[in-house]
């Protein structure tokens, strides 16, 4: 029973911790979640589905979320991609700027924060649907 | 960390070549070792920002991942490591001993990032009295609830002490089982044996095993201390399990062996049956499905006296399988609960609303024909029940009513809904004999669906005003208290709003379920019990007396800082659905990895133990290398011969205040040779803007003020702040100067003041750091002072950050006037606040004092202009 009027975000983060803590608060927010911790699951997701919003972090062990947001992001153009990432990746995480990431935050962050961010990503998406 | 090892050795290195400089110590130039001082300070003032930061990640608001917990640690590493390089470099051969503390607490930490969990070498037993929930890692989940149930909470439980996981290890130890388990751990996790073998290999293992003698002696000590305390001379006991993570985010319900009215020469043997039950198969299989390793394993055991009960039974504080009802179920028969917990006997069963006066909705009493009793010599069995007893009822009104407000406050305690085993007593005394998290699952997750467009049906009071200080979701009638009268009468379960904070709000702690107030501080003692309590809380909302009226029932989300009109159940749902943060392995990382950072238990520096070797924690070995180092540096031309003789003098002041000034370079008169100094021949520019506002009018002027008794016993009874200073204690007041440059360390009534800073024609070298921290009197009046420091350095453009009552305020890049203005207010402030937190003995104070220095400040500008 998937609402078609409510955002969908995917979230991909190796760390579970981060999941289960994202996930629960997007969620009672109004947003529709779908999680993945490996990449090549989410991956496959998005060859089938598209999200209005991503959420990834850069450095996972295993696999990267750099190649992962830059094919999200010639797949579906259209879908805001906000990267989630320590602070030892941030350097990459500047270069993630070009391939039009809509922002980035530093971990660990504040709930508030990624709410924040999330709402501002959803404006976006209706000014540029609207336009 | 392998990278770890690398950097240590190239420390070493550096260390090694230093040295060598260091004994042709004539050939240090004074300005190098005040280099070295400075990088001290920089360090310390990392280091405890750092601690502050990790420590704020355990409140709840962020998301970190198991990254942070390892970088953040080694980073916490690399700056201690730093920190004691530079101090030796200060300090030559003098303190060797911290070499070897540091290594000691880092290897903790390092075991415990691995994955190796370091159990503190704490007691082999601990008493119920002085547990508490967050040793659970030492006493295990059942115990540490029972603990806080107790003394948290106040609710009665069996007398009893808990055996702790270190006695697990030490029994293993001790009987030299180690190899063995691994192997047979081993061979099991390869599929060599079944779990059915492992477990037996094990089991028999165990029971071969024998206790230590020191751990026997341990035992006979808590038996005999038990003795006392319940005044009988022959003990029965229930001996239970309580391993690591039960009770919370594993049940293991009803799995791990339990031993009923025990005669106390039997608890050895019951230990061990205990111990093995750990290793049972169905652990194994348990273990192997919720992903929790074997390492992991550390079984602790509770031990209590046995409870002579007339009725007992299973209480939980939702049913299960209709949560949407809002209903308590109730359980209870005749005699000891075990049967009921295990199916075997018939119960009375209610269903009560959760609401108080929590009327009874349904009941069914049931033939009760027998009971299941403690036998006189020890172990139970069941009797037959009295005819006329068999079809009554067994619970009164009243002790439904109790079970149910008790059952309440635990729940909101641990924010989830309770499975709780209770007793009555012969005298018909209520016993929590144990509570855990009920687990709900799917029934949840269906009434929490579509939430945010649930709650979008709900009118909202207000949202988004103030600051959340505990965050959680509370629903209840709104009770205003305005004087200390209206706590006496504060119902169970209402969210009290008041105008202010206050600290006395903690006599209602158990009764509310949240707090909404329209002025206070997130730092404020009443906002460290909310967070004890884990009240919902939000203060500073401006509105809340004007908005909520008297009796009416709101709901509280203090996530989202929303106040909702009426009972957003939906939301309460949510609340119990959510994974509790506190059991995630993260937390419990972070926790673990904090015991070695935190603590501070090197307080005074006058004691016998202000020693390297007392530390006990990298916060230990920042606070000594931060006293002595400060020391050194005022004493440094007595004992050090320098290439570039820098005696130090005394300065004369119209203030009583012993200051000792080296200067560096021009920042004093040329040619002056006597010992004292007058204020008129300091030439440094941050200084004499410092000294010129410390010495400005009115400022000092004010009378030391007695200490009332009160801030007296708080300064006795303080022993684990970060910030204790010890007032008998009167340390070096030392400045070091240039022409441009200014560090300055008071140590004025009872605090330090830290001020580091440069001004010079030059605007973008231009800064000054200002660094105020610890206090006398009780930590509520420590934190007004520093809310009033914060807000005076605010209005004054600094940058400012307050946690607890460390305050930090940093500004930079003006022109040499404007600089000298802002150290000049610095002056006034550190004279002003010098004696403050005696005096500040409410909330308001901080505007009246706040009104008084400025007032301060704006005459002294009109009569003296600008700094000078």
């Amino acid at each position: 029973m998937i609402d078609e009027a409510k955002t969908t975000i995917l979230i991909l983060d190796d760390e579970p911790i981060v999941l289960k803590r994202l996930g629960p608060a997007l969620e009672k927010a109004g947003y529709t979640v779908e999680m993945f911790s490996r990449s090549a699951d989410a991956f496959k997701r998005v060859e089938e589905a598209t999200f209005d919003i991503v959420i990834t972090d850069l450095k996972m062990e295993g696999l990267d979320g750099m190649q992962f947001l830059t094919h999200v992001k010639e797949r579906w153009p259209g879908t805001e991609v906000i990267v989630i990432t320590g602070f030892a990746t941030m350097d990459t995480a500047k270069e993630s700027f070009q391939k039009g990431v809509f922002n980035f935050l530093a971990k660990p962050f504040k709930l508030g924060e990624i709410l924040e961010t999330v709402k501002k990503a959803e404006k976006k998406i209706r000014q540029d649907s609207a336009a | 960390m392998q990278s770890w090892v690398n950097l240590e050795q190239l420390f070493k290195w550096i260390y090694k070549t230093l040295l060598k400089r260091d004994n042709r110590h004539e050939g240090v130039t004074f300005a190098e070792l005040f280099q070295t001082f400075q990088m001290i300070l920089q360090l310390n003032n990392k280091i405890l920002e750092l601690i502050a930061d990790m420590g704020s990640k355990l409140g709840g608001d962020y998301v970190f991942d198991r990254q942070y917990v390892y970088s953040s640690s080694r980073q916490m590493g690399t700056l201690v490591y730093s920190l004691i390089y530079n101090f030796k470099t200060l300090t030559p051969k003098k303190y060797p001993d911290l070499d070897q503390v540091f290594r000691d607490i880092n290897h903790e930490i390092e075991e415990e990032l691995a994955g190796r969990m370091v159990i503190p070498r704490t007691e082999y037993v601990v008493p119920y009295d002085i547990a508490t929930g967050d040793i659970d890692d030492v006493v295990g989940g059942k115990n540490a609830h029972l603990a806080e149930i107790r003394n948290r909470l106040g609710l009665t439980v069996p007398e009893g002490f808990a055996i702790t996981t270190r006695a697990f290890q030490f029994f293993f130890d001790h009987n030299d089982f180690r190899f063995r388990l691994a192997e047979t751990l081993e061979a099991w996790e390869d599929n060599t044996i079944s779990s059915e073998q492992a477990s037996r290999t094990i089991t028999d293992m165990i029971s071969s095993g024998t206790p230590a003698p020191e751990f026997s002696r341990a035992i006979d000590k808590a038996l005999k201390q038990l003795q006392r305390k319940t005044d009988r001379r022959r003990l029965f006991l229930a001996i239970r399990s309580s391993a690591m993570g039960e009770d919370s985010e594993h049940t293991f319900a009803g799995q791990y062996l339990s031993y009923l009215n025990e005669p106390q020469q039997n608890l050895m043997q019951c230990y061990k049956g205990v111990l093995a039950s750990a290793y049972s198969p169905f652990a194994f299989e348990y273990r192997r499905q919720k992903g929790i390793t074997e390492h992991e394993v550390a079984m602790a055991v509770a031990c209590q006296t046995m409870i002579d009960a007339k009725v007992s039974g299973v209480l939980y504080s939702l049913d299960p399988m209709d949560p949407a009802r809002e209903v308590i179920v109730l359980s209870s028969a005749w005699g000891i609960g075990a049967p009921i917990v295990e199916g075997k006997t018939a119960a009375d069963r209610f269903m009560i609303s959760r609401e108080y006066p929590h009327r009874i909705q349904s009941l069914d009493i049931v033939r009760k024909d027998r009971r299941f009793v403690a036998k006189d010599g020890g172990g139970c069995e069941f009797q037959r029940v009295d005819e006329e007893m068999q079809t009554r009822m067994s619970l009164s009104e009243n002790q439904i009513s109790e079970l149910c407000e008790t059952a309440l406050a635990i729940e909101r305690y641990f924010k989830a809904p309770q499975d709780i085993e209770w007793a009555y007593d012969q005298q018909d005394r209520l016993y929590i004999l144990q509570a855990r998290p009920l687990k709900l699952g799917d029934q949840m997750a269906r009434a929490t669906c579509n939430l945010a467009t649930v709650t979008s049906q709900y009118p909202v009071i207000f949202s988004g005003k103030g600051i959340i200080v505990q965050t959680g979701i509370a629903t209840g009638k709104v009770f205003i208290v305005e004087k200390d009268d209206d706590l006496n009468r504060f119902p169970n379960g209402a969210i009290l709003v008041a105008k202010e904070t206050s600290p006395r709000y903690a006599k209602v702690a158990r009764k509310a379920s949240g707090i909404i107030t329209e002025v206070g501080s997130a730092t404020g003692h009443m906002a460290t019990i909310a967070r004890e309590f884990r009240i919902p809380t939000v203060v500073n909302t401006e509105v809340a007396t004007r908005l909520l009226k008297a009796g009416r029932e709101i709901t509280l989300d203090a996530q989202e800082n929303v106040v909702y009109d009426g009972r957003v159940k939906e939301l309460c749902y949510f609340g119990f659905m959510e994974e509790r943060f506190e059991e995630s392995y993260e937390y419990r990382l972070l926790r673990r990895v904090l015991k070695r950072i935190t603590p501070l238990t090197l307080v005074d520096p006058h004691a016998k133990n202000f020693t390297p070797q007392a530390c006990r924690s990298f916060h230990d070995i920042t606070r000594f290398i931060h006293e002595k180092a400060v020391e050194e540096l005022a004493n440094i031309n007595y004992h050090r011969r320098l290439r570039d003789e820098k005696p130090s003098r005394r300065l004369k002041l119209d203030i009583p205040l012993d200051l000792t000034i080296i200067d560096i370079k021009d920042g004093l008169v040329e040619n002056h040779h006597s010992k004292s100094l007058t204020r008129d021949q300091v030439l440094s520019i941050p200084m004499g803007a410092f000294l010129n506002g410390l010495c400005s009018p009115g400022i000092w002027s004010r009378e030391p003020m007695s200490v009332d008794f009160q801030s007296f016993m708080s300064s006795l009874t303080r022993t684990f702040s970060s910030n204790h200073v010890n007032p008998q204690y009167t340390g070096q007041n030392l400045a070091v100067i240039s022409k441009e440059y200014a560090n300055i360390n008071l140590r004025l009534g009872y605090h330090f003041n830290m001020i580091d800073a440069y001004i010079s024609e030059q605007i973008n070298d231009n800064y000054a750091y200002f660094r105020f921290l610890g206090g006398v009197t009780d930590s509520t009046r420590r934190s007004r002072r520093a809310r009033f420091i914060y807000d005076i350095l605010a209005q004054c453009d600094f940058s400012v950050d307050l946690r607890d009552d460390l305050v930090v305020g940093r500004i930079k890049k003006l022109d040499l006037t404007k600089m000298k203005k802002k150290v000049y207010i610095l002056g006034q402030l550190v004279g002003f606040t010098r004696q403050l937190d005696v005096m500040m003995t409410n909330d308001d104070q901080i505007g009246k004092f706040a009104e008084e220095f400025s007032g301060l400040i704006a005459t002294d500008e009109l009569m003296n202009g600008l700094g000078r």
